[in-house]
Parts: C-alpha cells; structure tokens; sequence
C-alpha cells in the first residue's frame, strides 16, 4: 500500500472514529428518549418507538421541566450580557486609556479564573443566604457574571485592540465622551465579537453546575443541568425514557446554538482573535 | 471553566479556517436598534427582579422522598386533609436516595428557609436535626401516649422537648424459608446466631446439590448504612455503640466476636456468597432470597409484601422471626423508619402542626398500614383486628419494634456510620482483621470528636 | 502592535480648561470603566476565597456554635485517610485522563487538519460534546454504563471482549474508568481545537521539504509535527490538569463520589462535607485544593510565558 493510500485509510479510519466517538452517546441519548424500554440493546427486545417520553415529561409539572428550561434561559442571557457589557467597559479603558500595571491586571484577572468554583461556594451559599437570596435568579447571575469576567475580559480586549484609534479620535473630535464613543462606535464596530463573547459565556453559564447545585433548593428555581442530574422522573425504577428525554429537549437548543452561531462565532473572530 | 488564553487560541483556530467574509449590515443594523434595545433591557431588568418563583406563602410546604406508590399515598393524604381543614398543602419531592434526600432537606434548614415547613427524616439524622435546633418543638400540642414510647423517649426527645413523632417504623427482622426448615427436620427458626450458622450450613449442603447459587444466609454487607445496621444485630444488646464511661468504644470483645462471625459467615463457613461486601444491599438481598436461593436473609420488614407477592418464588413459604442474638446478649433489631417534624423556620407553625396531628392521628396511619403495607408508628394500631387480618405479622413485629435500638442519637451519627462502615466492610473483605479495624475506626472517632471538640 | 496602549491622542480638547490634566482625567475614566469590573470581582470571587479560608480556620458545624480553631482541621485533614484517598484519586486521574484526551485529541485535530469533502461539517460535529452540559453527559454516560443493558457492556458482549458483563459504576476501577472517559468526552473538543490551532501553524513548506527528501507519512508526524506541535501540546496539557484538578459534575452523577467514597476527587469530598452542613472541614479540603489549583497554574502561566518567547 503506497502511501497515498495510507493516509486516506487512516483518515478514513479517523472520520469514522471521531464521528462515532462524538455523536455516539448523544445518538443513544436519542434512541433511548424515543424508545418504549431503555434495554433495547437486549438481544431479545425489540426496540419501539414512542413519542409517550417527551410529551410526558414536558406536560409533567410535578417535573418542573420548563421551569428549569425558563431559569437556565434567563439566567444564562442575563449573565450573558451583564458580563459581556461589563468586560466591555474594562476592556475599553485597557486598550484605550492610560492606566497603571495593566499587564499585572490582566494577569491577576486571569489567575481568578483558574480558582475552583468548590473553594467559592460555599461562602457564597452563606451570603446568598443571609442576604435572602437563594432560589432567586440574582443568587445565580451574579455569581455567573463574576466567574465568565475573566474570559470575557481576555476575549474582549484582543478585539478592541483590533478596532482602529482612528475611529476613537473622529469621536473625540466630534465631542463625544468616552462611554458614548464605546457605546456608538466601538462596540457596533465589534459587534460580532461582542455576540460571540457573550454566546460563549451564555453557554459556560448555560452549563455550569456546583453553584447552582448549591445556591438553589427549591425545583421551581432549578437550572437544566442541576434538574437533569436530579431528574427522577414519574414511574418505577430510574426512567432513564424520561431522563434522556428530559436531557435531549434541554440540550439540544444549546447544541443547535453551538452549531448555528459557530459560523457567527468565527465570522467576528476572523477580525477580532488572529494576530496577522 | 476554560482558560482565556486557550479560549483565544481555539477562536482563533475557527477564524483560521472559516473564510466567511464579515456582515457590514449587521453592524448598521445593531448600531440602529437603540431605543427598542433600551425597552427590552428595562423589560428584561424588571424580569429579573420579579421573576423568580415562589409558592403561596399560606400554603404547608410538605417534603417527602421515596417511590411513586408512597408518593400517591401522600397525595391521597393530603387530598383529605386540605378537604378536611381547609389548609392547602404543597407537596415536594425530594431525591429517593438517602444522602440525597438528607441533604436536599439540610441546606434549605441551613439556609434558614421557610420551605419546606413539614418534611420526613430518617431516624439517623433527627439527632442532627433537632441539635441543629431545626426542628420546632412539638410539646404540650400533641398527643404521645399511642405511640412506642421507647422510640418516642429515645429518637424524638431531644433535650426534655419533644421535636417529633414516627410516622412509620422499621426494624432488622429474619426472614427464613419455612419449608427448607421442615425439611431439615428443624422445628423453629434459629434464637442464636450460632443455631443460625449450624442449620444454614446443614441446609446448604443439602440445597447444593441441585442449586450451586444456593446460600444458607444473604445479608447486607456492602459500605453504607445498612452495614452498620446489621453490624449492630450481630453484636446484640450488648455491643455495637455501647458507651462504656460515656465514651463509645467499638473495639470490646463483644463486637470483636460480632465481627468475627460477619467474616466468618463469608469466608470460613462459606454460607455467604462473597458478593456480600461489595453489592449487597436491601434490594439485592431480597431479590436474592426470593428467587429462593437462601435460607436466611436479614432484612426490613418491607419485604415481608414482595415476598408474598405474585410471581415470588418463596411465596406462602416465608417466615419471618426476630434476629438471632449472640450468645450472653439479648436480640435486639436496629430501628429504622421515618419521622416527621416541623421546621423551626416556618412560616405557618400552626397550619403545619395541624397537618402533623393529621398524618400521626389512627385513622391516617391505619390507612398507612392498609394501603402502602408499612408499619405505623402508633402502637395502638397494632391491637387492631382489620390491620392483623391483613398482615398478621405485625404481632411479631410489635415485640421487635418495642424493644428495637435505635443508631447513637448524636449529631454526628452520619459522620461516624461513615467511618464505621468503611472500617467494617474492609473487614469483610478480608483486608484487616476485625480487631484491628475495630481498634481504626476507635482511633478515627476519637479524632472526629477531637476536632470537634466534643472530647 | 501592543495591544495595550499607554498613550492616547495627543491632541487636547480646547474648550475646557480643568484643574485635573487631560491625562489624569482620561485616568480616571478608565478607573471608572475597570471599577465595575474588579468590584464584581472582588465581591465574589475574591471575598468568597477569603471567606472560605476563613471557614476552614473554624469549626462549624449545624449543632454546634461556631468557633475559631485555627489550624486544627488542617492538621485532622492531613492526618485523615478518607482525604488521602481523594488526594490520590484525583492525581491518577488527572494522570490518565489529560494523556487520553492529549491523544485523542491530536488524532481528532490530525483529522480535521485535512481537506476533505464535509470537513466543515464534521468540524461542527466535534463541538457537540463541548455544547452538552458536564451533567448531562454524566448522565447519558450513567445509562451507558448500566450494567444490565448499557451501551458499554452491549459493546462488550458484541466483541466478546470479555466473557460477562462488567459492573462499571459498582468497583473502584469500573467507576474510575467510566469517569475518565466521560470526561474525555466532554472536554476532547477543545484540546482538539486547540492542537488543531497549532497544526495550521505549521510551515507547509516543510511537509513539501521532507516528502523531497523522501520522508514516509509517521517519518513526518514524528520529526516535523511533534516537535513544532511542543509548545500548544505543553500549553493544552498545562489547561487540561488545572481544569481535571478540579472536576466535580460528572463525579456527581456518574457516582455521587463512587462505591464506598472510592471515587471522591478532592472537589468531592469537599462537598461531601458542604452538603453534610460541616462547612468547616469542608472549607479546609477546598482551601487545599485551590492552592493545589493556584500552584500549578503558576507554573502554567511561568511556562507559557516562557514558552512564547521561545517561539
């Protein structure tokens, strides 16, 4: 076999490999949201297949399906765009304005994010606390916008850095302050990469667990992931039915989005992230 | 969470590859919507502030975990209640998985909730509970005398006050095959954990030669609660967490000689099947015994129904009697069941004592006992001719529930199972000897205390 | 081109004429700007760390008063078995999973580095594992690893790799590998992503180089694609550990901290402790893992510093 051949075997052989690896648990999680039993991989069950588990756990409300899906929404765009603005905000002055120890700044921002969210929570739980807040959607978004800060931060300061000075100065000339020189040309001007920051952070805050694990008690403030990791369903012995249907009309939004925006995601990114 | 640099770097590789040209009118586009942008802001603000749920404050929040069927007995029960009195309750379920369910009702009291306001704990956590001072004292305003009063004087009474009531109680129980017995030329089931041994090894030898899954005596031996449970059983009235000058030392001769015979019963005699500390749990363990591969299986009393069951292998042919004891000691069964309480936080004291009364008065715990086959907590029932006609084994479990044990009523019982199983299943697993796990997990709660403080 | 800039035009607006310089007002509008920022920061991400720490210094538990006891849960932690399992659960599994990922990863950034027909598309399939969340995939993983029609013992049975089916959620080992690949599932995409970066960087030229020089296809990979691939690989597997050090949602699912606390990474065992209302031992568990965290990242960030001027 000559090596032309080889390498298309092998990268035959790779597809293949990769899209199985990927796509496969979530086609089983598929299969088993449609399928009557979930042991149909037994070789004496027939597989059938039957809408029953996602209209039963979506007109459930002992479920609290769609309350979880309203939460994570919320939640994740609040966050989403709290963060983003507030980033902008910081990265603006970062590439723009004079400020002291900027590199010492970003470095520190950085190394907050690398703390793990186990040695916050639980001070968090207290202060949410105390303050009244758990099961409210602040207890959740305010945490969220603090943790996504530090890649907000990053991402938006190499696009900023990317839109002209010029644009800034024809501003000033026009005697524009600076938050309405950020507000009116800058960030239109970076607008795809404003829009894939803040998809990025929608979904690290869409998936994100331990704080609203800990920070929620009650099911009607659940969010997707803490409601499907609790998930226990209507009858019997786990119903894994209901608990993959649960998972694939709770997940699937995300994944469309990822798939969908992706394109979106670079289309910014091409002027934002490359430093050619 | 992912790292910004390396969120860069993956952008980046997007960018590379994806050679779509940007959208000019999108930028024109954004740069346009600013007042319909402010309006939804100050829409989606409001949202926010507004938007979170909660339940209809004058409502008893009631938390309960466990199976679908408990959870339509419970909503019966409540049906009749709001029905009766007026008072609407909302039920929450929590997770049916004990830890789970201890914690879901933990950090909601932690937090100084007002929901839930009624809830269900197991006998292990109402010592924690009720030194937590989560629980609101129930005194004066109920009624004790009907129920086990050494279950009341011991579990519920924390500190002089009662905290709260059992709503249904369980306890270790022995269940053996009446036929095999008979068989065997055995007239009654074993009184002594040595009997057990001799007639289980004596059956198993016979039951061997067409069934090699046969054993003489399934039990739960796994790493969690229900180890330490058993444990208790086989040490008797005089071992397990006996306080000798008001230290608890599991490390006594009694215990030794307990733990001994758990190793015993798996290695040495073989009448256990290995399996035993490392899956067996109360389902396995039932399972195991009605498809009728054991002679003996030890057991809460919930399996008596299943066993009698359509479909059950052993059906009609089940016994069920008291633990065997040691010799020297008294049998006595681990008490097991839940109780209900009110939180100390609640918003509608007075509406949730009501309920309480309702869910512990005769004829809601009958209806316990009918309908779901568990056993009430109030002692009375079990004089009742309607409740023995249909489970007449109540007779039996009446004298085990009068002098069942419950685990230490410390707050930190689940900090000290924890230990305590590990060490015992390390044993069974014939990794130390039972001595010398004994004497670790002495060492391991003497610095639990130590660092508590307690000592 | 700095992306930062310290200077700003030079040209002063003439209508005003302030007490504060153009420049010192320009200053404190960037504070202004950052203030918002560092106070979410500060709020809740730094004072929780403190507050944490200051919790690990006390005894608190629900049935007790609270009160300060120094660094006597430190010294019970260090001397506590159950903490020492964690401690080398979570090192083995950072030691197996970042590898696997490593590779699989470069397989899968090797794939897409190609031309072929739909290469887009499957470059969008390959995030999908990215988009689900951790808890989810604990989930369908969970169902994957059931032990009587799982996916993963159906395999099993159909290779006839192993004669019966294996109780992967119910032993050490079993959990520990159904854990690892779960989140190699999860977090491969990315690794991949970024090793694919760093393969685009690569000089074609090179390739071209050495097929004149009649090199075959693994001559190549080995003496021209490893050695430029080093610094992202470091770089990627630098991530990876401080992301694995502190895993949680999958453990969480897939085990709740494994067959008899067998699969209690540090995170785990943290909250085990949270959720049992002793926050103060739990406290000092997190307290030990965010130094663990923040240590190796400070290598990280040395290293990936010096790896760039390097480059």
């Amino acid at each position: 076999m000559n090596e032309r051949e080889l390498k298309k075997v092998l990268l035959v052989a790779g597809v293949l490999l990769t899209v199985m690896i990927t796509l496969g648990p979530v086609c089983y999680m598929l299969i088993t949201a449609l399928s009557e039993t979930p042991d149909f991989l037994r070789p004496t069950k027939p597989l059938t297949l039957t809408l029953d588990h996602l209209l039963s756990v979506i007109t459930a409300d002992t479920l609290h399906l769609l309350a979880y899906t309203r939460n994570s929404l919320l939640i994740s765009a609040a966050a989403a765009i709290i963060s983003v603005f507030l980033a902008s905000l910081a990265a603006y002055a970062l590439t723009r304005l004079p400020l002291p120890r900027k590199g010492f700044f970003l470095g520190g921002v950085l190394a907050l994010s690398m703390f793990p969210a186990i040695s916050l929570v639980s001070y968090l739980f207290k202060l949410m606390a105390r303050l009244g807040w758990i099961n409210t959607y602040p207890a959740l978004i305010l945490p969220y916008v603090a943790w996504t800060l530090p890649v907000s931060l990053w991402i938006l300061v190499s696009y900023f850095a990317q839109v002209p000075r010029d644009l800034d100065h024809a501003g000033r000339i026009d005697g524009a302050s600076r938050l309405q020189i950020l507000v009116k040309i800058i960030l239109p001007v970076a607008a795809p990469g404003v829009f894939s920051t803040a998809l990025l952070v929608f979904i690290l805050a869409f998936n994100e667990f331990l704080f609203a694990l800990m920070l929620t008690t009650d099911q009607a403030s659940r969010t997707i992931p803490v409601g499907i990791a609790l998930f226990e369903g209507l009858h019997g012995q786990i119903p894994w039915g209901e608990i993959m249907a649960a998972a694939t009309i709770t997940t699937l939004p995300v994944i469309v989005l990822t798939l969908v925006f992706q394109r979106r995601l670079v289309q910014g990114l091409t002027r934002g992230a490359v430093k050619q | 969470m992912t790292l910004p640099v390396a969120q860069k770097l993956f952008l980046s590789a997007w960018s590379t590859l994806l050679s779509d040209s940007g959208s000019p009118s999108t930028r024109v586009w954004v740069r346009d919507q600013v007042w319909p942008t402010r309006v939804v802001g100050i829409l989606f603000v409001l949202f926010l502030v507004v938007g979170c749920t909660r339940t209809d404050s004058r409502s008893v929040v009631f938390a309960v975990g466990g199976a679908p069927v408990e959870l339509i007995f419970w909503q019966n029960l409540i049906g009749d209640f709001e029905s009766e009195s007026g008072i609407s309750v909302e039920m929450v379920r929590r997770p049916t998985d004990s830890s789970q369910q201890r914690q879901s009702l933990l950090i909601p009291l932690k937090a100084g909730l007002s929901d839930p306001d009624v809830f269900l704990m197991d006998v292990a956590w109402v010592g924690l509970f009720a030194a937590a001072g989560w629980l609101e004292p129930l005194g004066g305003k109920v009624e004790v005398s009907p129920f086990f009063p050494n279950v009341v004087n011991e579990v519920d009474t924390v500190g002089g006050q009662l905290v709260a009531l059992p709503v249904y109680m369980d306890g270790g129980l022995l269940f053996y095959r009446k036929d095999l017995l008979r068989e065997a030329g055995i007239a009654r089931p074993p009184g002594t954990w040595e009997d057990l041994v001799s007639s289980a090894v004596k059956v198993q030898r016979r039951q061997r030669i067409d069934n090699p899954n046969f054993f003489g005596f399934v039990w739960t031996g796994s790493q969690y609660e229900g180890l330490v449970t058993v444990f208790m059983e086989f040490a008797g009235s005089t071992g397990g967490f006996v306080r000798t000058s008001g230290k608890i030392r599991l490390a006594s001769p009694g215990n030794i000689q307990a733990l001994t015979l758990m190793c015993d019963l798996i290695w040495r005699e073989k009448i256990s099947p290995p399996s035993t500390y490392t899956t067996m749990k109360e389902e396995e363990v039932r399972r195991y015994f009605q498809a009728g591969d054991a002679l003996y299986e030890r057991n809460w009393p919930y399996a008596w129904a299943l066993h009698q069951a359509e479909g059950s292998m052993v059906k009609g042919s089940t016994g069920v009697a008291p633990v065997p004891a040691p010799r020297g000691s008294r049998s006595v069964s681990t008490l097991g069941g839940f109780h209900i309480g009110v939180s100390r936080y609640s918003d509608v004291k007075a509406e949730a004592l009501a309920f309480v009364k309702f869910v512990t008065r005769y004829e809601s715990q009958k209806r316990l006992v009918l309908n779901l086959g568990w056993n009430p907590g109030r002692q009375d029932l079990y004089e009742d001719p309607a409740v023995l006609a249909v489970a007449p084994h109540l007779r039996t479990l009446r004298e085990v529930f009068q002098k069942a044990r419950p685990r230490p009523v410390v707050p930190y019982y689940t900090q000290i199972s924890e230990i305590v199983q590990r060490h015992l299943n390390r044993a069974l697993a014939n990794e130390v000897s039972p001595e010398a796990a004994l004497a670790d997990a002495d060492r391991e709660i003497a610095g639990l205390l130590a660092r508590y403080e307690l000592n | 081109m700095p992306i930062l800039s310290d200077r700003t035009s030079s040209v002063a607006p003439r209508d005003r004429t302030p007490r504060l310089s153009y420049r010192d007002r320009e200053t404190l509008t960037a504070c202004a700007f950052v203030l918002p920022l560092l106070l979410f920061l500060a709020v809740l991400v730094l004072l929780p760390v403190v507050g944490t720490f200051w919790d690990s210094l006390e005894r608190d538990v629900p049935y007790l008063p609270v009160r300060f006891v120094g660094l006597a849960n430190y010294g019970a932690i260090l001397r506590d078995p159950g903490f020492w399992d964690s401690v080398r659960f979570t090192f083995l599994f950072v030691a197996v999973s970042v590898p696997l990922e490593l590779l699989l990863g470069l397989m899968i950034a090797l794939v897409l580095n190609e031309s072929f027909p739909g290469r887009a598309l499957l470059r969008a399939v390959v995030l999908v594992p990215w988009a689900v969340p951790a808890a989810v995939s604990g989930r369908i993983f969970e169902l994957i690893y059931n032990y009587s029609f799982g996916l993963a013992n159906y395999l099993l049975q159909v290779s006839h790799l192993s004669g019966r089916p294996i109780n992967w959620l119910g032993t050490k080992v079993g959990a520990f590998a159904a854990i690892v690949v779960a989140d190699a599932w999860k977090t491969t995409p990315f690794v991949a992503l970024l090793l694919l970066a760093g393969l685009t960087g690569i000089n074609q030229d090179l390739y071209a180089q050495a097929r004149v020089d009649r090199a075959g296809i693994f001559q190549r990979f080995v003496y021209i694609t490893v050695p430029l691939l080093k610094p992202v690989l470091l770089v990627a597997l630098l991530f990876r550990t401080i992301d694995a050090l502190r895993i949680f949602d999958v453990i969480f699912v897939l085990t709740g901290g494994g067959p008899g606390g067998g699969t209690s990474a540090l995170s785990m065992f943290a909250y085990t402790y949270f959720s049992s209302g002793d926050f103060g031992y739990g406290a000092t568990a997190s307290v030990l893992l965010f130094l663990w965290a923040v240590g190796f990242s400070f290598v990280t960030v040395r290293l990936a510093r010096f790896r760039e001027e390097t480059l």
